[in-house]
């Protein structure tokens, strides 16, 4: 079945994957992640200097700030650092730098769907680049149900997102493994790292667990790009420092 | 966050190369940095690198109702808001002082100089104009932001395609991207802004300073010209007082380099255009 962006045959298939890391100077990390046409930015800045009034006594303090590509921040903009400060909030050890700021800053730079899904990719990046202490990774990817075939897409574009009876976020963490042939069902496995969920539309509650089955396959494609890109790039760094 | 001020052994020492005719990532006093300009896939997306300096640019446009008394132009709007991206100075909500003159030097580069025909945007006058939108992201500071974005702005303009339109009588047909191709907009001239820095009592000129040359300047102007030599805007907003010749020196300074970069954005648009046609095929 051919989908709707013709470059994709299966509706399990995620875009390919794009990332960069390192790019900006006055960062002290930086990453950009693709997902196909859709591009964001982000930029961490930390353990630094907070204001007075938004310190807290025993943690570092979570700031993140979401620019759109098109227009002055929205609704949508606010939406998304509140969905992203309060998924990073318990997965950044803010108790090893207490009474400092952690500021992420978000640009989208293309935007062709699952730019939710794209954010949260490329903040773990610059997390990562940033070397802020977390607890785990993350991966997120955005799944629809369509609503003339009622099948599960993967990594919608921004027209098969118009045709969608329901849209759902999923980010997962990388602490469980992947379920085994026996247990495949996520809600029987306890300990499916469901860190972040946002579903829109109308669904079933089985739609919904299908929905995040499928996305949890998808997400150890995203984990292991991110292992990988890192370690690439650790590895470049390496590589200069010996020559 | 509150930007540091350079230590008294950066000044002194960036001070000490230039009397000895040097800077420091050793560039001329007249020399540009690399300028590299790199195009989304989407018309009218812009991304460019001056040194270390990052800015995009993006064009977006819509249909809107103009103003009762200027039913015959269109709108022409830039969002110059700098995110903390840029620098960790800059704060949402609050506009430093560096970010209001970058906003105002863009608009009188870009609007004042009517370098976008504004009337030939009009669709049906008193009824339906085109209102264009520049948004300009400031991805990095390291200097000289107002030369970078005006050149992502106006490349930008250059770059972007708006919808096909026909008006017959009454009704307007939009034709979308599949129908029919997209039309450029009507481009008069192309402004480029030159940026000075002085030092040592205006002894010392350079162009295109870094952030530390900016932090440690005595004053600083801004000359906007296009090709045909003629001068679309002059700022010197403060700073230090410059002697009439050095000012005219400078505007020669400028156009040398004005030239220079308009033949890189068009080099630069020939390719991307040609790129787009091959794969087109």
């Amino acid at each position: 079945m051919s989908r709707l962006d013709r470059t994709r045959t299966s509706p399990h298939q995620l875009r390919p994957f794009f990332s960069s890391q390192n790019l900006l100077n006055r960062a002290d990390g930086s990453a950009q992640f693709d997902f196909g046409g859709s591009s964001v930015i982000c930029s961490v800045v930390g353990p630094a200097e907070v204001k007075i009034r938004d310190e807290k006594l025993d943690r570092a303090t979570i700031e993140v700030v979401a620019r759109p590509l098109v227009g002055l921040p929205g609704v949508k903009d606010k939406t998304l650092e509140r969905c992203i400060r309060e998924t990073l909030e318990p997965l950044i050890l803010s108790g090893l730098h207490p009474r400092t700021g952690i500021q992420i800053v978000l640009q989208t730079m293309k935007d062709d769907g699952c730019i939710m899904s794209t954010a949260f990719n490329a903040t773990i990046l610059a997390l990562l680049d940033a070397g802020i202490p977390l607890k785990s990774i993350l991966g997120s990817v955005t799944c629809i149900i369509d609503a003339q075939s009622n099948q599960i897409l993967l990594d919608p574009t921004t027209e098969e997102l118009a045709q969608a009876k329901s849209t759902h976020v999923y980010v997962f963490d990388n602490k469980t493994s992947i379920p085994s042939k026996e247990s495949m069902d996520v809600d029987r496995n306890n300990e499916a790292g469901i860190l972040f969920s946002d579903s829109t539309g109308l669904f079933t509650e089985e739609e919904y667990l299908e929905c995040a089955n499928v996305c949890f396959k998808a997400a150890q494609a995203v984990h292991g790009f991110i292992r990988t890109a890192v370690s690439k790039k650790l590895e470049k760094e390496y590589q200069q420092t010996q020559a | 966050m509150k930007e540091l001020e350079p230590s008294t052994n950066e000044r002194e020492f960036l001070l000490a190369a230039l009397r000895q005719s040097a800077r420091i990532d050793g560039r001329n006093f007249y020399d540009f940095r690399t300028l590299r300009l790199s195009f989304g896939a989407d018309y009218g997306a812009v991304e460019v690198q001056l040194g270390n300096t990052r800015v995009m640019a993006k064009v977006s446009c819509e249909v809107i109702r103009p103003f009762q008394d200027k039913p015959t132009e269109g709108f022409l709007m830039f969002n110059t808001e700098l995110s903390p991206m840029a620098s960790s100075a800059f704060e949402i909500g609050r506009q430093t002082d560096e970010e209001v003159l970058v906003s105002r030097l863009i608009e009188k580069a870009m609007r004042r100089s009517r370098a976008l025909d504004t009337e030939g945007l009009c669709i049906v006058a008193g009824e339906k104009v085109w209102s264009i939108r520049v948004d300009i992201h400031f991805l990095d500071h390291d200097g000289n932001l107002v030369d970078a974005a005006c050149i992502a702005a106006i490349t930008a303009l250059l770059h972007f395609r708006r919808p096909d339109v026909t008006v017959v009588g009454e009704e307007v047909t939009i034709h979308t991207l599949e129908q029919r191709n997209p039309v450029p907009l009507s481009v008069h001239h192309i402004p480029i802004c030159i940026t000075f820095a002085f030092f040592d009592n205006g002894e010392r000129v350079i162009v295109d300073p870094t952030h530390l040359e900016e932090q440690i300047k005595e004053g600083d102007m801004t000359f906007t010209l296009n090709v045909h030599k003629e001068v679309c805007a002059l700022s010197k907003a403060g700073g230090i007082a410059m002697e009439m010749d050095q000012i005219l020196q400078c505007s020669k300074i400028a156009v040398v380099k004005v030239t220079e970069i308009t033949a890189q954005i068009q080099a630069a648009l020939d390719a991307d255009a040609k790129k787009r046609q091959i794969s087109r095929k």
